[in-house]
């Protein structure tokens, strides 16, 4: 089915017409150089996201600390990963950086702390 | 009353980025007042990433954004005062805040004022109907998530295509709501492209153009709303209406740079913009008080915000040393095709920048500086969309004629 | 639970809360039967919050001569009870000479009721007075006023609760039996057995007369839509300005309100539904055009909120509007005090309903007076008391002590609105946007109740769905 997308990778912003085909391939139309068709055949075939999200903090100055994946990972492994993010908790403090679960489901990516918690002062 | 040098109001990515700045100039007392407990301002909440590839050369999220500011901040020594609010800026830039000790007084040799902008509610929008709990605009829902570890809803319906709404749809949709649709009263999105794709397009979560919201139901809490087409003038076209089923609506349906405490100095403001009418210098009408980042106008992404920031601080100490060059002579009008301009006025003493929005979505198009038959300025852009800020250069001004800028 | 009281009113809001408070100067046992979560969410905080004049009311009307008492003593009372008041006068606008005759038998009218104070003022007088209005000539009422109708209230209900008077929220009342000459009422999951019973329930009082077998009144619902404009508007409006009223024009108000927002309305609609409060597109745009022949100042980009109200009205057969009826109706129960149709003036008039009441009782049996009753109240804790003056709200200036007293409150209500009466938090431009999720964190915090449990205002008002991450990682 022919869609229409907006291509990202430059100020151009080509307007570009896809059509995913029986066989899979895909046909490009209206990109204004080989960068584009190769960035919507990436998004049709296998698109990477990355998300943001929470984990559990215990004994912290605050219920929660903020994460996000250090890189893009296929989008259909978001919702499992989401699963994994909240099921782990992770104990004051925590630091910018800090790695909450490395190479979560085997996807390449961490999910890091985004920000810091500092734990609950007695 | 103390005496303090130049004195920047919030410590968002825009304070924190012109204090910064003012101290790598060189100057001496630099102060920020910010009203949270911490720095970091909106950031602190926009978890998701895409700052900092201007600023830093990488993507991240607003709290790392902020963290490094924050970092570059204490590196240099700048004092910042939390938990402190800003009730009054006078002529004479006094500013009287209420802080944790009580009502302090200020004078500041300069102000950058930097305190962002506030959400549009559904009071101002006038949405017809009962008045329920579960109406909540997306940043509060968005700092209810991300810093309370509270969820609004479990079945929501956004209004507005703007980025945080879509931000929200997505962050809603991961925590395990349900999001049922995104209605844009506009006929195009208001957001980013990117933001259509991977809040909306991923998670199959329907987007309906010139539409909008005409009754809120539900006497407690939101039980659902009703839905309508509009027209070309945006107004409801009746026999269009639909009932959707929710628990949440989250309204993502403008932002108002919030210049009470500017209005109350006297400083001119843009009634387009409701931010301060600024010149070259960023300068308000108010010598001495300058304006930058989402107070001034609403930014697209954080880093720009920062930018502009830098810009202020510059002329903020050559301010400060006496050394500015002031005179609010000639105006700056948004002609054909362009919603706003910032500045508002030019000096005309030498060559500017002009930051502006368009009116509609259109390819191909130059957008001009012109005084009167001259043109100052001009830049080409392969597309032009009301949700991307441009700007373009432009020669000093001569003579005394109004300079306005056009789309052709 | 089994409860037995000496005096059982039904209905907190201000009316029951002052009759409340004149019962309370005995030492008889007082209970407030409430069945909302607050004293405020029906008509007590859904007004003009004026004080009026006492000249709209017929001649040796109730609503007259307990209105203009109550003018009389507001400012005294204000003092008393700690809640805002100003005396700042009213005008009625006019400009043909229908209008003029009109006016002139207004003020006939309000002298005639006891009302003073009463002029009529040329264009220029008037313009001097408001300089934004649009007239030829008016009726000034110099002795008009406007009030903080939910600190009023608020503080009569929470004096006559220091005064011993026990109070039941979220109550309401089912039925009423009568046995042995006493009253058996069923609220919430409590009965209540008392001697007398007063009913000053508002829009619920036709239905709490029913059930006290005083059958046949008629009472509809006459709703009003406001808008609320910003308080950057409040300069432009020193007092309230009124249309004369004609047969065919309704006229629109514009009021400003003691803490210098500005409402436009009300419209007035007949209803028999007390409990939707949803204000409609039409009328909202109704309101604008309406009042700017008046005043000119009204931009949807001021308009910061819209609310409506519903005043309960007594009509006859035809429809009529009747006076205040405040009776003891010994054929049917000589121990019942019914009170039907307490519209406007209702907030004017309500401590002179309350006194009117007592007396009405007291002279029927023997009671006596407290010697400690104390009917001063403090005024609220405000931004100037607080000594770390952090906001949490910075639309209007609400400082965390100040909510977390309000919070504290001596009625025990929790709800976010609740705490927005007391303080004003969330009634800024940004409509509770910043300080949203600090208030009801506060709430959590200091009544200890989780997330899913805390409401905005009526029990069915859950404002979160619960945590988003739990302990134990859920």
């Amino acid at each position: 089915m022919k869609k229409i997308y907006t291509c990202i990778i430059c100020p151009r912003s080509c307007e570009l017409e896809a059509d995913i085909l029986p066989d899979g391939q895909v046909s490009v139309s209206g990109n204004g150089c080989p960068r584009g068709a190769e960035w919507i055949r990436n998004e049709l075939s296998d698109p990477k996201r990355t998300i943001a999200s929470s984990v559990l903090v215990e004994g912290g100055e605050k219920e929660i600390v903020s994460v996000r994946l250090s890189s893009p990972v296929p989008l259909r492994m978001i919702f499992p990963i989401m699963d994994e993010i909240r099921k782990v908790s992770v104990t004051a403090p925590v630091s910018i950086g800090d790695i909450i679960i490395r190479d979560v489901l085997s996807s390449g990516a961490d999910v890091i702390a985004t920000s810091s918690v500092l734990a609950k002062k007695e | 009353m103390e005496n303090r040098g130049i004195v920047v109001i919030g410590a968002g990515p825009t304070g924190l980025a012109a204090a910064v700045k003012l101290r790598r100039l060189g100057a001496e007392d630099v102060l920020v007042i910010e009203r949270e407990n911490e720095t970091g301002g909106i950031l602190r909440q926009c978890i998701h990433d895409g700052f900092g590839l201007e600023r830093f050369g990488k993507s991240i999220s607003g709290p790392e954004y902020a963290a490094l500011l924050k970092s570059e901040a204490e590196e240099l020594d700048i004092e910042c005062l939390t938990g402190t609010s800003v009730l009054e800026i006078s002529k004479d830039r006094t500013i009287t805040a209420a802080s944790p000790s009580g009502v302090v007084e200020i004078h500041a040799e300069a102000i950058i004022a930097a305190a962002g902008c506030r959400e549009r509610s559904r009071g101002s929008i006038m949405i017809p109907g009962e008045r329920p709990a579960g109406v909540y605009t997306a940043g509060t829902a968005q700092a209810y998530m991300n810093l309370y570890n509270r969820m609004p809803g479990r079945n929501a319906v956004i209004l507005g295509s703007g980025d945080i709404g879509l931000i929200m749809a997505r962050r809603l949709t991961l925590e395990g709501a349900k999001v049922s649709a995104v209605f844009e009263l506009q006929d195009h999105p208001n957001g980013l492209e990117r933001n259509i794709v991977q809040c909306l397009d991923d998670y199959s979560i329907p987007l309906y153009l010139s539409h909008t919201v005409t009754e809120i139901h539900g006497k407690d809490r939101i039980e659902g709303v009703t839905v309508s087409a509009v027209d070309g003038n945006l107004k409801p076209i009746e026999g269009t209406e639909k009932y959707y089923p929710c628990d949440t609506l989250i309204l993502s349906v403008g932002l108002i740079p919030d210049n009470t405490i500017l209005e109350n100095a006297g400083v001119e403001i843009d009634p387009v913009t409701n931010g301060a009418v600024v010149d070259e210098h960023l300068m308000t009408s108010v010598p001495g008080i300058f304006s930058a980042g989402n107070m001034l106008h609403v930014h697209d992404l954080a880093d720009f915000a920062s930018a502009e920031a830098e810009a202020a601080a510059e002329n903020a100490f050559l301010y400060a040393s006496g050394k500015l060059d002031t005179g609010r002579n000639l105006s700056v009008v948004p002609g054909e095709g362009v919603s706003h301009t910032v500045p508002g006025r030019i000096t005309g003493h030498g060559p500017f920048t002009v930051s502006l929005r368009v009116r509609k979505k259109e390819r191909g198009k130059t957008v001009e500086v012109r005084q009167g038959g001259k043109i100052l300025g001009y830049r080409f852009f392969p597309l032009v969309i009301p949700s991307q800020m441009i700007s373009v250069d432009a020669e000093a001004a001569a003579g005394c004629e109004n300079v306005e800028v056009i789309v052709r | 639970m089994h409860y037995r009281f000496d005096i059982v009113i039904i209905g907190g809001g201000v009316v029951g809360s002052s009759i409340a408070r004149e019962l309370s100067r005995t030492t008889a046992s007082v209970a407030v039967l409430e069945r909302n979560p607050d004293v405020v969410d029906e008509t007590s905080g859904r007004n003009s919050a004026v004080v009026h004049g006492g000249f709209a009311y017929d001649r040796g009307s109730l609503k007259a001569k307990l209105c203009v008492e109550g003018n009389r003593m507001m400012g005294a009372l204000s003092e008393e009870l700690g809640f805002p008041f100003v005396r700042c006068g009213k005008v009625l606008v006019g400009n043909t000479d229908e209008d003029l005759r009109t006016l002139e038998n207004t003020i006939k009218q309000g002298y005639d009721n006891g009302a003073s104070g009463l002029s009529l003022i040329d264009s220029a007088k008037l313009h001097e007075l408001v300089p934004a209005v649009i007239g030829s000539f008016a009726m000034f009422s110099e002795n008009s006023g406007i009030l903080d109708p939910f600190l009023y209230t608020i503080h009569i209900a929470e004096n006559a609760h220091e005064n011993g008077v026990e109070y039941f929220l979220s109550h309401e009342v089912s039925s009423i039996a009568k046995k042995d000459g006493r009253h058996f009422i069923s609220a919430g999951d409590d009965t209540f057995e008392a001697d007398w019973v007063v009913n000053a329930a508002g829009l619920g009082a036709k239905a709490i007369s029913d059930m006290l077998g005083i059958e046949g009144y008629k009472v509809i619902g006459s709703k009003g839509n406001y808008l609320v404009l910003d308080k950057t508007l409040g300069p432009l409006l020193p007092m309230p300005v009124y249309p004369v009223p004609s047969n065919t024009y309704m006229g629109i108000h514009v009021t400003p309100t003691v803490d210098g927002n500005v409402t436009v309305g009300p419209d007035a609609i007949n209803t028999d539904d007390f409990s939707y409060y949803g204000v409609p597109a039409d009328k909202m745009e109704y309101l604008r055009e309406s009042a700017s022949s008046l005043w000119p100042h009204i931009n949807k980009k001021d308009v910061i909120r819209t609310f409506s109200g519903i005043l309960p009205k007594w009509v006859d057969d035809n429809g009529k509007i009747q006076d205040f009826r405040i009776e003891i109706r010994d054929d049917i129960d000589s121990m019942a005090v019914n009170l039907i149709g307490i519209e406007s003036p209702g907030l004017t008039a309500a401590v002179p309903i309350g006194r009117m009441v007592f007396s009405m009782i007291t002279k029927r049996g023997q009671f006596r007076m407290k010697t400690d009753w104390n009917g001063h109240h403090e005024k609220p804790f405000r931004f100037s008391d607080a000594d770390d003056k952090t906001l949490v709200c910075s639309c209007e200036n609400v400082t965390e002590e100040e909510i977390v007293r309000a919070i504290h409150n001596p009625l025990g209500v929790h709800t976010l609105s609740g705490i927005k009466y007391r303080t004003r938090a969330m009634m800024g431009r940004c409509q509770s946007g910043f300080c949203h999720m600090k208030i009801e964190h506060l709430i959590e915090r200091e009544c200890g109740i989780r997330a899913e449990d805390v409401r905005y205002m009526r029990p069915g008002s859950w404002v979160l769905a619960g945590k988003m991450r739990e302990c134990n990682g859920k």
